[in-house]
């Protein structure tokens, strides 16, 4: 493994064009293992428990993430991606450390809802205003709070079952107004 | 109501088919607006940067930056100049990158230039 990745760092850092399309393809295969079995710990920064109102429902018949390989555990040891909410209070700057450092690696941070996202709390002597500069965030999900489809479409683009759409969306809607 | 809601009370099973099949009975609750360019002009634009809470308009000359990640979809942008502002029902938002999420609205009304 050593040699490997050895070789890889000399090769990016002689092809620095490259060094996207190899962390695309560390990502996808970090994604890959996780495709039938995650373990999802929840993380409240300060959030006002909207967020985590949606992500109860994930375990709803309705929704029924369970039919999807994706389970929540309470440990951050048996964790494999970490689901924060809220805007990150500097208060919890050091309880998010240590749960992120309990994870077994490899691990995904996913983003949740506006406040983590950097929206409704600019930073300030209380909060980061967004959790992008504590944490390594892998996915982000957007919404106020974020539907339980939509964190199930964010959940399965974390595990590279479902490609990102958003990217290709401009909101922009020509003609008539309805 | 969504149609696999009444489908599952009649079968006994109410568990959403998504993501085989697409489910848009998310697109009933507040999504994200969409803008129309030719309405936009850089006063309107100004006022809508003005009446977001949430800082996810911003303007830089003749372009509207919307922050689809920071939009809380209260529908004030949508409520102030309903002719310019559309709702998008879009909900499958998840980005792997937060630039994915920041999008460029040309502003070409009137006088915008």
């Amino acid at each position: 493994m050593k040699p490997d990745s050895a070789a890889a760092c000399a090769g990016s850092a002689a092809r620095p064009a490259s060094t996207a399309e190899t962390a695309e393809a560390l990502r996808r295969s970090v994604a890959r293992q996780f495709r039938r079995s995650l373990h999802i710990r929840t993380l409240d920064t300060g959030s006002c428990a909207a967020c985590e109102q949606e992500i109860r429902l994930l375990a709803a018949p309705h929704y029924d993430l369970h039919r999807l390989g994706f389970f929540f555990t309470p440990a951050p040891r048996h964790a494999d991606l970490l689901m924060v909410t809220g805007p990150m209070i500097r208060a919890f700057d050091i309880a998010a450390r240590k749960t992120y450092e309990a994870m077994p690696g490899p691990k995904l941070v996913v983003a949740t809802g506006a406040c983590a996202l950097g929206g409704v709390y600019q930073p300030d002597a209380f909060t980061h205003g967004g959790i992008g500069e504590t944490l390594p965030v892998d996915v982000w999900i957007p919404g106020c709070p974020p539907s339980p489809l939509a964190l199930l479409q964010g959940l399965l683009v974390a595990v590279d079952r479902l490609a990102e759409k958003v990217q290709d969306l401009t909101f922009i809607r020509s003609g008539g107004h309805r | 109501m969504a149609l696999w809601f009444l489908r599952g009370l009649r079968r006994g099973v109410i568990t959403t088919r998504y993501p085989a099949r697409a489910d848009d009975s998310a697109t009933a609750l507040p999504t994200p607006p969409a803008f129309r360019p030719e309405a936009l002009t850089r006063e309107l634009a100004d006022r809508l940067c003005l009446v977001c809470p949430s800082w996810a308009l911003t303007r830089n000359g003749d372009v509207l930056f919307f922050d689809a990640g920071a939009c809380t979809a209260c529908g004030r942008c949508r409520e102030m100049a309903p002719e310019a502002v559309t709702t998008s029902g879009e909900f499958e938002l998840a980005a792997t990158n937060p630039a994915h999420l920041v999008k460029r609205i040309p502003l070409l009304g009137e006088g915008s230039s």
